[in-house]
């Protein structure tokens, strides 16, 4: 501001003040504004970066051929429950490996009747270690 | 993923398209919202197989039928007199391709075939079951053999899954698992268009920043999530991205019945996807309907009262039930097939697995547990934190100009959210570091993707700073019977 110039007009010394005032302000939210915009974009960035890393790291051969492995074994479950045991039959599920329990009585849903006690099953299924499915073989006695 | 996509576009998204199409007119987000909308739909065919009977793809029919002709019928008695104005064409096919393009991404993560835990345990399994009819269902549910599958779990993915089965057969299960994750993606789109619609009719750096900024929102809700529960048949991402685009387009946009519709929408989602997501559902409707149904303040409503009916209680307290029984509209309305499924599982004897006994740790113990196991996936709260500070003290002016709501309603959201889950985890019986170890990846997801949406929010709003300065930028008007926000 130029106050010399200005000296003998107390108004435009106002004016100037107050212009030179919101041109601080002017620069400060600029400022700010670069501030948000570039906190927000590194954290969305970072997150884009990191999200994109973790699904490179899923589509690795590994573990794709894996997950593949794991597909077929559910089919190949599947289909042996459906071809192994009748229709409607009444099971109960025998096997120690909780996980492969959930996935027998899962397999077995809108085919056969899981029990929650072998009291009232007519038949016991099971997964137990062999190459039908992957690794895994389907075990099925009649009780 | 072919099979999955018809299912989704053919199955979901046609009988969808006319009910999104009247709520959401001609905007992006509708391409987003018919599949959902027909996803809600094949939900409340599935909660009428429980009750009612028949089968799913049965009660499916009539559900899509009765809502297009109802909306056709709403279009041909009021359609011509109300305004159907949308953003221009232009701006709505570029967001939905720049949407896509950020959901292209995370999405090739299908082709790793990921089946996960409670993708099998659980949304397989109630899939299978919805899928073999209400008899099935019903003694399925109730058998104890299938305790470990939580069968109160609401029936949005079990029934869009069984809806693919019935469209493409069970020759491969996968394709349940592909269309959870394709429902996630379309939540995730609705809050992209979301965040897109905030640069309005901005200066152009404001809009590209926009669209950059809604890409990178559908990108980070697969980050947060994680590829494994995004793609793997997971239903904590569809009701988490549901519930922030509520957020998004009820308690952020500008008011108007077009983001009201959305939200709604948006909320019915998640209220019938999972439990935490009825929840999260119904206290943002609550919130909802205080924005667009404000009560008015004490001094307000004493001088708005006549002189002459001062002395009639029941004309003086008839405005404020109305009042009320609107607000109770707003919130019941959207959750109410939520709410009815939450009824029918209790009426069936399904009760939630996580407070059927008192722990055996201390409160104490528990919360430290908590505080301990939740930190680590909220560490974009502090610069989440403090950009709204900066955004509040630097933009506050251009947010209002653009007539955003409040950031508080956003962030009330998203505390209320996590005093709900801290009170679960500290209340509830399972055993703490294994419950934690098993889900918090989980229950973070909404408020890690919520306070990403509000850090894009602000970016939108800071690049476009002083935009609305110029002349021509008044705001929009607005649609007949909602006020203006405050």
């Amino acid at each position: 501001v130029d106050v010399r110039r200005s000296a003998g007009e107390p108004g435009r010394v106002a004016e100037s003040g107050a212009s030179a005032g919101a041109g601080r302000r002017r620069v400060g939210t600029r400022i700010g504004c670069g501030l948000i915009v570039f906190a927000a974009a590194v954290m969305l960035g970072l997150s884009v970066r990191n999200g994109m890393e973790n699904t490179a790291g899923e589509l690795n051969p590994g573990a794709r051929k894996a997950w593949a492995t794991f597909d077929r074994q559910e089919e190949c479950i599947y289909h042996a429950i459906r071809s192994e045991v009748p229709e409607g039959a009444t099971v109960y599920i025998d096997d120690a490996v909780v996980y492969d329990a959930q996935r027998l009585a899962e397999l077995s849903t809108s085919w056969a009747v899981p029990q929650p006690s072998p009291a009232t099953a007519r038949w016991t299924l099971s997964l137990v270690p062999g190459r039908a499915c992957s690794g895994r073989s389907l075990e099925v006695r009649h009780r | 993923v072919s099979r999955a996509l018809l299912v989704v576009i053919a199955g979901l998204g046609l009988p969808g398209i006319l009910p999104a199409l009247a709520v959401a007119r001609r905007g992006p987000a509708l391409v987003f919202l018919a599949p959902l909308m027909g996803a809600v739909m094949a939900a409340v065919a599935a909660e009428l197989e429980l009750g009612v009977g028949l089968s799913l793809l049965t009660w499916y029919v009539v559900v899509a039928m009765t809502a297009n002709v109802a909306v056709v019928a709403w279009w041909l008695a009021a359609g011509r007199s109300r305004p159907q104005a949308g953003p221009p064409w232009a701006w709505s096919i570029l967001t939905v391709v720049v949407v896509l393009g950020g959901l292209i991404v995370p999405l090739t993560g299908l082709r790793a075939g990921i089946i996960g835990y409670d993708g099998n345990a659980i949304w397989l399994t109630h899939t299978l079951m919805v899928s073999g009819g209400h008899h099935e269902l019903l003694t399925g549910l109730r058998s104890a053999a299938y305790t470990f599958s939580n069968p109160d779990y609401p029936p949005l993915v079990p029934a869009a899954g069984a809806l693919a089965f019935a469209l493409v057969g069970r020759g491969d299960l996968r394709v349940a698992i592909e269309v959870t994750a394709l429902l996630n993606a379309c939540a995730l789109g609705v809050v992209g268009a979301g965040v897109a619609a905030v640069a309005g009719r901005g200066r152009p750096l404001s809009r590209l920043a926009a669209l950059v900024a809604a890409a990178a929102v559908c990108i980070v809700g697969f980050s947060v999530t994680g590829i494994y529960y995004a793609v793997g048949g997971y239903a904590d991402l569809l009701w988490s991205a549901a519930a922030v685009g509520a957020v998004v387009w009820g308690l952020v946009l500008p008011r108007s019945t077009q983001a009201l519709g959305i939200a709604w929408i948006c909320a019915a989602v998640a209220s019938v996807t999972k439990n935490e997501g009825l929840t999260t559902a119904l206290v943002v409707l609550v919130l909802i309907a205080f924005r667009y149904r404000p009560p008015a303040p004490s001094w307000l409503r004493r001088s708005r009262e006549q002189p002459a009916s001062r002395g009639l209680q029941g004309v003086a307290v008839w405005p404020a039930v109305r009042s009320w029984a609107e607000r109770a509209g707003f919130v019941v309305g959207p959750a109410l097939p939520g709410l009815a499924w939450a009824g029918l599982a209790r009426v069936i004897g399904l009760n939630d697995a996580f407070f059927t006994s008192s722990s055996t740790e201390s409160p104490a113990s528990r919360a430290g547990a908590t505080i301990h196991g939740m930190a680590p996936y909220l560490a974009v709260a502090p610069v989440a934190l403090a950009v709204l500070v900066a955004g509040c003290y630097f933009v506050r002016r251009d947010r209002r100009r653009a007539r955003l709501a409040n950031p508080a309603w956003l962030w009330a959201v998203c505390l209320l959210y996590l005093a709900i889950i801290f009170a679960t985890y500290v209340l509830g019986s399972p055993e703490i570091q294994w419950w934690l170890h098993t889900s918090v990846a989980r229950t973070t997801i909404f408020p890690q993707l919520l306070l990403y949406t509000d850090l894009a929010i602000w970016l939108v709003i800071a690049s476009g700073s002083g935009a609305a300065e110029t002349a021509g930028e008044r705001p929009e008007a607005v649609p007949v019977g909602v006020r203006t926000d405050a």
